[in-house]
């Protein structure tokens, strides 16, 4: 669009024609207050507060609302608009309570910032203030009536921004009040946007109500450990006994592609970590019990155990598996460790999309994957199988508002009628199970339209559709792991043909590229390279076994004729979420990495507590192949990072460690984040963990080292170090990755999580658990029906 | 006749020390004064060692807002916060302090605290006899400080070490 040229406070803005005043007058820093206006929502004009004199009009103009014009000369502050916007404030206050000592949003609140700024402070009224208590409105969603301003935000956020529409206005004018869907409380998908969004604190969190104040906490912003869309979450810590406690979960500052997203998971289920099942000691199998032991007695028994059994069966008696929520460095290492160290290429994790293929189905294709920013910009965008609200909220997010504020063209082929078809251009139900067929079609094979078709849909339709994807362009295609292997190659065929065209592989866990992009494969080493070829890999790590090792199912075989006779498992509950059988290994000597005593970790001979992913330093890939930084946010003491343990055991093996890790530069004190000035320096922490029995956590392991390795070898991850350290998210490519292996597609089981849901993660979070419960019908419910 | 001027100046200066030596004597007799304060005497607005008042109802007034940890200059305040609930019931507001602890070994009695509180809650009594054999001591919890009943019962106006030793009296002390 043209630019625009006026003047604002003597200041020329130029912008392009149809920008809001309000956002004109930011690009040269002048901030019109605002309380109604939010970035793309639509407009309010209900608070006042943007008033601004623009000449020509006879009053003052509300700049949220306004769009510039050709020549407009305006001013954002002058006497008369500072006593209109200090008037407001008053008829704000009128009823407002002085909760601010306790209130939530004290120290961060909207309205306790502009009332310092206009200085409205004081009442004049002399009635009593009208008190209305405090509502529950769900397990985490928390209403004080009389504090809100009536902006509706939350009204527009969780309609618009959600597609939820669960909060309403009763009532008209000043006896307005914000409601709820259901009478007294919410039926929603409890992604606590309206509380973020809220600009004071009549919308309250259930997680963080009264814990503690803003500045009171050290905030840390890192990727969530949920789902595989990396969203970037600012978790608020403070020390505890334990050692630093999250307390919160948000991301107001709006870094990472989210933005202000989140869905329940990264804003709530952060409260696993304090569980009171949580692992903090190693465990032995003594007399047929699990026994506390100490970390030396640990990795002396493990480094032994695996150590004997190499040498007397060969690596192939050991099975590894790796998992899905640790960071790229410890997949990486874990990897390196069972090839170079253990000598076994028994190496899987659980696999919730098939990337090997979807790797093969590129190579050499340049700018053929979509980041999740892509997402939000694409003109058009094509979703077959999967239920991003259910299972990709990030996603889902992106694709709506990428619809709703830029008219993408979304076309949706699922056998569920999946809440997304709402925002559809074109949604196209199928049979269960024919998502590999469309796949088929779409790259041309006619045949297959029968199989896709069904009462709703003809065979027109489809081809018509055909016909309207190919003709679009820089379309992205994304898809669930219904579409694997062969169908995978043939979308890709199909979709290579649109101009500008880029896929999107959905898979479910926080680091499931990742451990894909490691190569926790039994034929693959890290960045898709066959095993059995020739790679940097090979030479790098020097000798490793070269013929393809057993997969999941295969080691579970393999322990029933008793062949495997050691078993690793890295931050995985196979027993807990595949479905094996709790004999399986039960003749093998089972050593699990985790946080808590999963079915897995039950049948262990020695469990080892792991710390998660919030307590570590690393990065993660998300599902969309962007890499991004992990920060250490909260801490257990009694637990170690997965990465260090990994090292340990080798080097109770007797390997020369600084073959696995490069060493250098001396010890790296990982000391977690310390409560701002009140905990001082690494002196007084360290005389602080001495107090309470714990240990210092000092390592000479630097993940960052790794990285460097992995970012040298691993094709794709070249990207800037200085962007990725600076916090924001980095595209990796597949272009140069290896040919991959084709795998079988039952070796694939996606993780079906809800929203309200999360692996083995989820049994322990109270958060989602309670709001789970909330959800289930109640028989009384279904009898009025 | 600079003998007589000098003679003269010393008489004047000894007829004030005379007439002094006939005054009652204006130091304080502490430590060995009588009454509870030993003869100790203050100006109202004397700031001693902290008292956290109650409201008229018994309940602590502070609510656990950190403003007071947040304005003290020399960081000597520590607080952990809690939620009120019907069962159990500190403050009158929905937080209390769980945990309420000010170092003396750091604190400069600058009142900043007092200024920051939006309750009231935090005041400076007059208890001034501190020194102790060992520093740990001087970590002043919140059952140390806290009054042992609201101001208009006559709460600790002048407080000294012994009160800080007997604390508030149990049935006050709700939730510590
Ligand atoms: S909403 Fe803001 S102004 Fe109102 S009580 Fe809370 S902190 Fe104070
Ligand atoms: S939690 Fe989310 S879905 Fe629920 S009312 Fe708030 S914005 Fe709407
Ligand atoms: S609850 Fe908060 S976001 Fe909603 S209208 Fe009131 S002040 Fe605005
Ligand atoms: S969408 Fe996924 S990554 Fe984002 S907050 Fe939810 S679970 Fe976490
Ligand atoms: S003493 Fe006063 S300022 Fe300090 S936390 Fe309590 S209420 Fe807040
Ligand atoms: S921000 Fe313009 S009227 Fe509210």
């Amino acid at each position: 669009m043209a630019d625009v040229t006026l003047t604002v406070d003597g200041k020329k803005v130029t912008a392009p024609a149809g920008t809001l005043l309000i956002e004109a007058c930011k690009t040269v820093g002048i901030e019109v207050p605002s309380f109604c206006y939010y970035p793309n929502l639509s407009l309010q004009g209900a608070c006042r507060m943007c008033l601004v004199k623009i000449e020509k009009m006879p009053k003052l103009q509300t700049a949220c609302t306004t769009v510039i014009s050709e020549g407009m000369i305006v001013t954002s502050d002058s006497e008369e608009i500072k006593q209109a916007r200090k008037s407001m404030l008053e008829m704000l206050l009128g009823n407002h309570p002085l909760d601010c000592p306790v209130c939530d949003a004290g120290g961060e609140c909207e309205l306790q910032d502009m009332t310092f700024s206009y200085g409205a402070a004081e009442s004049k009224f002399m009635e009593a203030k009208n008190h209305k208590d405090e509502q529950q409105w769900s397990p985490v969603v928390f209403f004080d009536r009389p504090r809100c301003i009536l902006c509706y935000r939350c009204v527009r956020v969780c309609g618009e921004g959600m597609d939820v529409w669960a909060l309403g206005v009763q009532n008209r004018g000043v006896s307005s009040i914000i409601a709820p869907n259901k009478e007294d409380h919410l039926e929603c998908e409890e992604c606590g946007m309206c509380i973020d969004i809220c600009p004071v604190g009549a919308l309250t969190s259930g997680a963080y109500r009264y814990k503690t104040r803003p500045w009171e906490m050290k905030h840390v912003g890192t990727i969530c450990t949920h789902c595989g869309d990396g969203c970037k979450t600012t978790l608020g810590v403070r020390r505890a006994d334990t050692g630093m406690e999250i307390v919160r979960g948000d991301n107001r500052d709006k870094s990472g592609t989210n933005g202000d997203f989140l869905c329940i998971k990264g804003r709530y289920a952060f409260d696993f970590a304090n569980h009171e099942e949580r692992l903090t000691q190693p465990l032995i199998r003594k007399e047929g019990k699990l026994t506390p032991a100490t970390w030396e007695e640990a990795f002396q028994l493990i480094g032994k155990k695996f150590a004997e059994v190499r040498d007397r069966d060969g690596g192939s008696a050991i099975g590894v598996i790796g998992s899905t929520r640790t960071t790229n460095e410890e997949s990486y290492l874990l990897s390196k460790f069972a090839r170079m160290v253990l000598k076994t290429n028994n190496v899987d994790h659980h696999r919730t999309a098939d990337f090997p293929a979807f790797a093969a189905a590129l190579r050499g294709k340049a700018d053929a994957t979509a980041s999740m920013a892509d997402v939000f910009t694409a003109p058009a965008i094509l979703l077959i199988g999967n239920d991003p609200t259910e299972q990709h909220p990030l996603l889902a997010w992106q694709i709506r508002n990428n619809v709703r504020l830029h008219r993408s063209r979304l076309y949706v082929i699922n056998s569920q009628a999946i809440k997304l078809r709402r925002q559809a251009t074109n949604f196209m139900q199928i049979p269960a199970g024919a998502e590999g067929k469309v796949a088929a079609f779409l790259a041309g094979d006619d045949a297959a339209a029968d199989a896709i078709i069904n009462s709703s849909s003809t065979k027109d339709q489809w081809n018509s559709l055909r016909d309207t994807l190919r003709g679009e362009q820089n379309l992205v295609i994304a898809f669930g792991s219904e579409i694997l292997g062969s169908d995978l190659s043939s979308l890709v065929t199909f979709g290579s043909a649109i101009a500008g065209a880029k896929f999107v592989c959905l898979a479910d866990y926080a680091n499931s590229r990742g451990a894909a992009d490691m190569g926790l494969y039994p034929d693959l080493l890290p960045g898709y390279h066959p095993i059995s070829g020739s790679s940097e890999f090979h030479t790098e790590w020097g000798e490793i076994p070269q013929a393809a090792g057993l997969d999941l199912s295969g080691m579970v075989e393999a322990a029933s004729t008793n062949k495997l006779k050691a078993l690793y498992v890295v931050g995985s509950n196979p027993i807990g979420r595949l479905k094996i059988d709790s004999f399986a290994f039960s003749n093998s000597f089972v050593v699990v990495q985790d946080m808590f005593l999963t079915e897995t970790a039950v049948v262990a001979d020695v469990a080892l507590p792991a710390a998660n992913a919030y307590e570590k330093s690393g990065t993660f890939t998300n599902t969309c192949g962007d890499l991004q930084l992990v920060k250490k946010a909260g801490e257990v003491t009694g637990t170690k990072a997965d990465f260090e343990m990994i090292v340990r055991i080798a080097d109770a093996m007797g390997f020369d460690v600084r073959k696995l890790v490069p060493i250098g530069g001396g010890t790296h004190a990982d000391m977690g984040q310390s409560r701002g000035a009140q905990s001082g320096e690494a002196d007084r922490h360290a005389v602080w963990l001495e107090a309470h029995g714990l240990e210092p956590k000092l390592s000479p392991f630097d993940p960052m080292a790794i990285l460097d390795e992995i970012q040298r070898l691993v094709p794709g991850y070249d990207v800037s170090r200085m962007n990725l350290l600076a916090g924001n998210s980095q595209h990796t490519s597949l272009a140069k990755a290896g040919p991959g292996v084709a795998h079988r597609p039952e070796s694939i089981s996606p993780a079906n999580d809800t929203l309200f849901s999360s692996g083995t993660l989820g049994h322990y979070s109270r958060a989602l658990k309670s709001v789970m419960e909330s959800h289930e019908v109640k028989p009384a419910e279904v009898a009025a029906d | 006749m600079p003998v007589l001027k000098n003679i003269a100046a010393i008489a004047k200066g000894m007829s004030i020390t005379f007439m002094e030596m006939f005054q009652p004597t204006t130091v304080e007799n502490y430590p060995d004064g009588k009454g509870p304060l030993r003869g100790a005497r203050f100006e109202a607005r004397f700031r001693g060692a902290h008292v956290l008042q109650r409201d008229e109802n018994g309940l602590e007034k502070c609510v656990a807002c950190f403003l007071c940890a947040a304005n003290c200059p020399s960081n000597c305040i520590y607080i952990e916060a809690a939620d009120n609930t019907a069962e159990h019931r500190v403050s009158g507001a929905e937080r209390y302090a769980k945990v309420y602890n000010i170092d003396y070994n750091r604190c400069i009695f600058c009142g900043y605290c007092v200024e920051a509180c939006p309750t009231d809650a935090i005041t400076h009594g007059h208890g001034f006899e501190l020194a102790t054999f060992n520093a740990s001591n001087l970590v002043y919890r919140k059952e140390q400080m806290l009054a042992s009943r609201p101001a208009h019962m006559g709460a600790n106006v002048v407080f000294n070490q012994a009160d800080v030793d007997g604390g508030a009296p149990k049935e006050m002390v709700a939730g510590s």
